[in-house]
């Protein structure tokens, strides 16, 4: 058991990324740790991503012109999946922190159990 | 650092007008780091030459227009955080940004839309070398160097700016709104807690990085107190 | 030697990200933020992903780092009362067992690394790692997949982040990104 673990770590530690980021989404009362909690899950998501282009004893995928037929590379496709992901991810990020920045200057706070208090009193 | 005495426009040292290498550094009231400030005047043009190389030199090499973009937006918001933002407003002002933003989403279209003209189909780039004769890399470096890093540079740097500059609030250089009202009516209940004990200098002058001239926010502390 | 380096970097790795989650000051989480953003660069150039590392390194521990700072500056920095985060046990007992369920489902994964796996798409990538040099003319496949083969997919990607400039500009009701 222990072993099939360790040949598959990155993929315990997607899981453990995903599962820290939705609890920092869930759990913390503060809003920009719900941001960052947000771009800690997305972060697991892209090692997964990277890890089902890794190879063993491959080379990164910049092919010299004269590469002999058998050498192993690694994946180019999941690679620019996560490349467009991360800067769609940042752009979010922006987007939500002027959401936030915009709730602060409403109501002058970012703590989530007084935002609901004083919404439910409006 | 984080004297809440709102700044107005007359008092000395008032640094959102003036650019903090003020003559007299000892009347402004914006603490600047002189590590800060010397380590970032030495490490700007390398990080800025190494993200043009790395925009031009994707073809072949790790790197390409994302990560130079990137590079270079971050150069720019490490000078805007070590020599403030409002002076780094006035060196990039706001064509700059709109015109690396908009006009790297134009050429990117543009460079896509051409081989349609020859009736082919969108981005399709064996045409170049058909018609033109030229090889397929340049169209692809094209929307690269040309559309893609443009846009990302510009864009971060843009949403640096638009979040250092807060919410519009009337009174503000540009045309009035006429629903401010909502914000101005909150204002008062806006505690301001919580800002001492704030480690680096610059977060602190981030915070007085209003429109330009405007006072700081009203140091009026209300009862609802942050967690 | 590597493999020391890959041990080291996981642990880096996990026990930033669960600082990230325990620490109570706001502006201590951006920080450790910041370092976990770096150890996972690092980690991504150890798994072969060179243009995915310098992208990470350049907009996580740069660019998120920044903006997250400058909201805080715009906004509060409440004053930390104590060091740790209160656990919330409900969440804690629902997340741990997602923890669970996901790491009974990775169990049935590959191996890390192993070719001829069942997501690897031979037929896909073999063409491209063959003729990627042929058919648009630069070395770096990374690049040719991204602007030549799947260059309408960049061409989106890269309208929504002029798009998120735009919805900022709204959001905060301002009308330039600077005023001059």
């Amino acid at each position: 058991m222990l072993e099939t673990l360790a040949n598959r770590y990155t993929y315990v530690l997607f899981a453990l990324l995903v599962v820290v980021g939705l609890y920092m989404v869930v759990a913390s009362s503060n809003l920009v740790k719900k941001v960052i909690g947000l771009n800690i899950f997305q972060t697991g998501l892209f090692l997964f991503f990277v890890t089902t282009a890794f190879v063993d004893g491959g080379s990164s995928p910049v092919i010299p012109k004269e590469a002999d037929a058998g050498a192993a590379f690694a994946s180019p496709l999941p690679q620019v999946l996560v490349l467009t992901a991360i800067v769609v991810g940042v752009a979010l990020t922006a987007v939500a922190l002027a959401l936030v920045i915009r709730i602060y200057d409403a109501y002058g706070t970012l703590d989530e159990k007084t935002l609901r208090e004083v919404r439910t009193d409006e | 650092m984080s004297n809440n005495s709102s700044d107005s426009d007359s008092s000395p040292g008032d640094w959102t007008t003036d650019s903090p290498m003020v003559s007299n550094p000892a009347e402004s009231t914006y603490v600047e780091s002189q590590v800060i400030m010397t380590t970032v005047r030495a490490v700007t043009p390398f990080s800025l030459t190494y993200g043009l190389f790395l925009m031009f030199h994707g073809a072949d090499s790790p790197g390409g227009s994302f990560q130079g973009g990137a590079i270079i937006a971050a150069t720019v918001l490490m000078i805007a955080f070590a020599f403030g933002v409002a002076p780094t407003r006035e060196w990039l002002r706001n064509r700059t940004v709109v015109a690396l933003a908009a006009g790297g989403t134009a050429a990117f279209a543009l460079v896509g839309l051409v081989p349609m003209a020859f009736g082919d189909s969108f981005l399709a780039h064996p045409l170049f070398e058909e018609e033109f004769g030229i090889n397929t890399k340049w169209g692809l470096e094209a929307i690269e160097v040309g559309g893609v890093a443009p846009i990302v540079a510009g864009v971060l740097v843009g949403l640096f700016f638009v979040l250092a500059a807060g919410m519009f609030r009337d009174g503000d250089a540009t045309e009035p709104r006429t629903d401010g009202g909502a914000a101005n009516h909150n204002r008062a209940t806006r505690s301001r807690t919580g800002e001492e004990g704030s480690p680096t200098p610059s977060t602190g002058t981030e915070a007085r990085t209003d429109d330009a001239g405007m006072p700081a926010e009203d140091t009026t502390t209300g009862t609802g107190g942050d967690r | 030697m590597t493999e020391l380096f890959a041990a080291a970097l996981f642990v880096f790795v996990l026990v930033t990200a669960l600082a990230t989650a325990a620490l109570r000051d706001v502006l201590g989480v951006v920080v450790v933020f910041a370092a976990y953003s770096l150890g996972t660069a690092l980690f991504y150039a150890f798994l072969l992903a060179p243009d995915v590392a310098m992208t990470e390194a350049a907009i996580g521990a740069g660019v998120t780092t920044l903006l997250l700072l400058l909201t805080l500056a715009k906004t509060v920095r409440p004053t930390p009362d104590q060091r740790l985060e209160r656990p919330n046990l409900p969440a804690l007992a629902v997340f741990g067992a997602l923890f669970v369920v996901l790491v009974a489902t990775v169990v049935e994964f590959p191996a890390v690394g192993e070719p001829g796996v069942m997501w690897d798409n031979p037929g896909v990538t073999q063409y491209y790692i063959e003729n990627a040099y042929e058919d648009t003319g630069v070395e770096n496949a990374v690049t040719a997949v991204l602007a030549g083969y799947r260059g309408f997919d960049t061409f989106g990607e890269a309208v929504v982040v002029f798009s998120a400039g735009i919805a900022s500009l709204i959001v905060l009701r301002q009308v330039v990104f600077t005023r001059e």
